[in-house]
């Protein structure tokens, strides 16, 4: 949302060369509120900009700007009168807890944080509050703790100090699922700080053992080093293993023998004999591998963790924003009440800018309504009575009252966020190959050792020889090959993915969609641009571009900055003229007056109300403008289609991929679309939850859905899918929610997207092939007997140089336009 | 070389590295490791100024402990007339 509204800002100031003294945005000098203070002259672009800088320097706070640099901030907004919400009850029970002391608590997220110098200054600022005992905000995902004293301070008062500053803040609930993943992320951080701190400690004793080992060594000092990796090894097997052990016992309650029973069984099985070998002074120890193991895939499984903890920050920003109270008429009288006790049938007043929470029908009044949040597509959709409105919704800009027809539980908005927080903590899951195997790897391993175990003490009856060669054989098969033949290959996959603008989350994703069968494909903003741009332009005598451009610019309808993108676009420099009267008219266009003259910029109602014959057959959204009710221009916009889709769409067919479109837009327009790309199977006029259900249909027939999609309205879809691909610009949500972001947002993204992850995936299927080869080889010595610690270390090391050596071939990967320019250069 | 000044030797590096481990164990649990950011970002900031805030919230802090403390003894003093 904060970034939207500072590209505005960006793109109307093409022109303008003066920074904002406070938010740093570059406007025209003539624009702006200038001041001289101290024989420096001072520019603001806004009051709430002059306001927030004088109240920094007369609190002693304009280190700031220093610390700020040039980074451009959001421009401060004049506070709205919600301030009241905060003090209500409803309120309180919900996000503050009171302590036994009598102070309070509360989470919040601060709107409008940039970059570290705004963390700071919030800081500052609260801290030298009175009342406030203690304030601490996360530079991360900007998430605030204040705690304060409730007889010296409101909490509205707080809220209203962090807005006088140029900020927002909103509350959230941490209890959901924060506080839960936090607890996951410090275990593991602390189970991986001792497995790396005895991974390196070993490593340099193991030095000193490997050294003795060709040199010749005195078995005192052999000893002495045992000891040492010893006590250095077990915190790790036990503490920073457990994790394993945890994983192979409920894998051994339900059945399967999995990564983590390898894992486990092969560590302790290590342990076990280096144990043995240090007590009897026979053989060598292995303690170093006991270690390694533990340590690196301990620290794969941490990673999995941390993007897990990414979306719930977002989860709580959709949450926050939302209203707890609503304003509800009853006899004509006025009063807020809590939303959930909201019931059908009452009758609620919205005010421009309000966001809708319960679901209802129009009784009176009439407006347009922001939607994009629940069908992706950003035009305003203008409602009048008996119409029905969407939680989720946002009223651009008048008064309507509507009868609640659902209570808040059961509105859109609730039961998209519960969808959507479910979706995340159950998404399907894929089993992945080195999984599989290796679960049929380390069951045909341990009974392999346990018949040459048997085998050996029936052969020749010594029951200690015995159980060395049977140790040895799950020592040799430890999984050092098979544990990196995945990670290596997907490692260069990813690095390579992203090079391309094709970021992969997480490892494991490369090998889901090597294996998808169906591509899921958004409309708006996936496979068109999401805004309208001119397609077609008729002009007539006495066209001023720069008169339209001045009367466009006082718009933020998405057809007003198409007409001013193209304006620019068209034509060099165009200056800025004054205009005066300016009149938006609902949901029809703009009106103002230049010069006495006066100017007329919409749609065909909004003409054909000022009696002016126009022509209006077309398919596309038409923008006509008047200069005193006389014809100067007319033009014809439509979304128009991103570069390559056609082709890229084409060419995931090609690889024997089902492709199909999801989209909340009208049936016609999607068919066109559709049409265009050449797309068969078109699903329109989908709400939210519809297009996830129809994702979990798919699912249901055996597909592996990839699904790829930009806006609020997708995110249930890509949370359910197996795959999901967001766009770059795309809403915080969707981007939080998917597995692949696409920076350069080109449809040619997604089938490079495929070719790396099926590359990637042979190469994994390749090395895992060779790491079983080498266990046919290396097992069947070991069961003999002839395996010593020097064929052990050799082989060992060889097979992983041959997996990673296998993996770089990824890398040689050839794109179809790669080819094309080394075939032009041959 | 005799083998105690190899054993002295290890002891003595272990323990020194344990040390270590345990004050970053200490750090992750006490909540100074939750936020990535701040390692890097928050430490271009840090002055004298900040450490006299700190002490101004601690001594905030104390104020209200104190307030609450008489406030308590006002109650556990007070005796309604029988």
């Amino acid at each position: 949302m904060q970034l939207g509204a500072q590209k505005i800002y960006i793109k109307e100031a093409y022109l303008a060369e003066i920074a904002c003294t406070h938010c740093n945005l570059k406007f025209d000098e003539s624009v702006m509120i200038t001041e001289e203070q101290n024989n420096k002259k001072l520019f603001f672009c806004c009051k709430g900009c002059q306001g927030v800088y004088h109240l920094l320097e007369s609190e002693g706070l304009d280190t700031f700007y220093d610390k700020l640099g040039d980074t451009p901030l959001q421009p401060a907004t004049q506070s709205t009168d919600d301030l009241g919400k905060f003090d209500l009850e409803g309120f309180k029970n919900k996000y503050i807890t009171t302590y036994e002391d009598g102070l309070c608590e509360i989470n919040l997220i601060i709107e409008g944080i940039h970059c570290s110098a705004c963390v700071w200054l919030n800081e500052k600022v609260l801290h030298k509050t009175d009342g406030i005992i203690e304030a601490s905000i996360n530079y991360t995902n900007n998430k605030a703790r204040v705690i304060w004293d409730p007889e010296e301070i409101k909490l509205s008062k707080i809220i209203e100090t962090i807005r006088s500053i140029g900020y927002n803040a909103y509350p959230y609930d941490p209890t959901l699922q924060e506080e839960r993943a936090n607890k996951t992320k410090k275990e593991y951080y602390s189970r991986i700080l001792v497995g790396v701190f005895g991974t390196m400690n070993i490593m340099w004793i193991a030095i000193a053992h490997y050294a003795g080992y060709f040199t010749g060594m005195q078995q005192g000092f052999k000893d002495i080093l045992n000891v040492a990796e010893f006590i250095l090894a077990t915190p790790v097997l036990f503490y920073s293993g457990w994790i394993f052990f945890r994983g192979a016992y409920y894998g051994f309650k339900n059945h399967i023998v999995n990564m983590d029973t390898l894992v486990s069984s092969g560590a302790v099985s290590a342990y076990i004999y280096s144990i043995y070998a240090m007590v009897t002074q026979r053989g060598e120890v292995y303690f170093d591998s006991v270690v390694m193991i533990i340590t690196f895939v301990l620290v794969g499984k941490y990673l999995e963790v941390l993007s897990k903890k990414h979306a719930v920050d977002t989860l709580d920003g959709i949450m926050g924003s939302t209203p707890t109270e609503v304003t509800t008429l009853k006899e004509g009288i006025k009063s807020l009440v809590s939303v959930e006790n909201v019931k059908v049938g009452d009758i609620i007043e919205l005010k421009p800018g309000e966001k809708v929470v319960i679901d209802g029908v129009v009784t009176s009044g009439q407006g347009s309504f922001d939607e994009s949040s629940l069908t992706g597509e950003n035009e305003p959709v203008y409602k009048q009575k008996g119409d029905e409105i969407l939680s989720g919704s946002i009223c651009l800009d008048s008064v309507v009252h509507y009868e609640a027809s659902k209570d808040a539980s059961h509105s859109l908005l609730t039961s998209i966020v519960n969808l959507l927080e479910e979706s995340i903590t159950k998404k399907p899951h894929i089993e992945q190959l080195a999984n599989t195997i290796s679960g049929y790897f380390s069951s045909i391993i341990l009974i392999i050792a346990l018949l040459t175990f048997a085998g050996w003490y029936l052969w020749n009856g010594n029951f200690e020889m015995a159980l060395i060669v049977g140790i040895s054989v799950i020592v040799i098969a430890c999984p050092c090959a098979l544990g990196l033949a995945t990670p290596m290959a997907t490692l260069v996959g990813i690095s390579i993915a992203a090079k391309r603008g094709i970021l992969f989350k997480e490892a494991t994703f490369l090998e889901t969609m090597a294996k998808s069968n169906l591509l899921a494909l958004d409309k708006t903003g996936t496979i068109t641009e999401g805004k309208p741009s001119v397609v077609k332009s008729e002009l007539f005598e006495g066209f001023d571009p720069a008169l339209l451009l001045a009367l466009v610019n006082t718009s933020n309808h998405p057809v007003s900055k198409g007409i001013a993108s193209y304006l620019q676009k068209t034509y060099d420099v165009l200056d800025p003229l004054p205009l005066e009267e300016i009149k938006s008219i609902e949901a029809k266009g703009i009106e103002a007056r230049y010069q006495g003259g006066k100017l007329l910029g919409g749609n065909t109602a909004l003409l054909k109300a000022s009696g002016i014959q126009i022509d209006d057959s077309s398919e596309n959204s038409l923008f006509f403008f008047a200069i005193d009710n006389r014809l100067v221009a007319r033009f014809e916009l439509t979304d128009t289609i991103r570069n390559g889709a056609k082709e890229a769409i084409t060419q995931i067919q090609a690889l024997g991929i089902k492709v199909v479109m999801l989209t909340g837009d009208h049936e016609q327009s999607a068919l066109k679309v559709a049409r265009a790309v050449g797309i068969d199977d078109v699903h329109a006029k989908l709400l939210p939850q519809e297009k996830s259900s129809l994702i979990k249909t798919f699912q249901g027939n055996g597909d592996v859905v990839v699904m790829v999609g930009d806006g609020i309205n997708d995110a249930i879809a890509l949370a359910s899918s197996n795959i999901a691909i967001a766009m770059g610009q795309g809403a915080d949500v969707a981007i939080n929610v998917s597995d692949v972001v696409l920076l350069d947002e080109k449809p040619q993204s997604i089938y490079e997207a495929y070719k790396i992850s099926r590359r990637t995936f042979r190469a994994v299927k390749e090395n895992l092939g060779f790491s079983l080869l080498y266990n046919v080889i290396a097992v069947p010595l070991a069961v003999m007997g002839f395996v010593n610690p020097l064929i052990a270390a050799l082989s060992m090391s060889l097979s992983s140089l041959v997996v990673v050596g296998n993996s770089m071939r990824i890398k040689m990967l050839k794109f179809k336009d790669e080819n094309e320019k080394g075939i032009k250069k041959q | 070389m005799s083998e105690n000044v190899v054993i002295l030797m290890l002891a003595v590096s272990t323990f020194l590295g344990a040390l270590g481990l345990i004050a970053l164990l200490w750090g992750v649990k006490t909540g100074q490791f939750d936020d990535q950011s701040k390692f890097i970002d928050a430490a271009r900031y840090d002055n004298e100024e900040d450490l006299r805030d700190a002490a101004m919230m601690d001594k905030k802090k104390k104020e209200h402990e104190r307030k609450k403390k008489k406030e308590h003894e006002r109650k556990k003093n007070y005796m309604p007339a029988d």
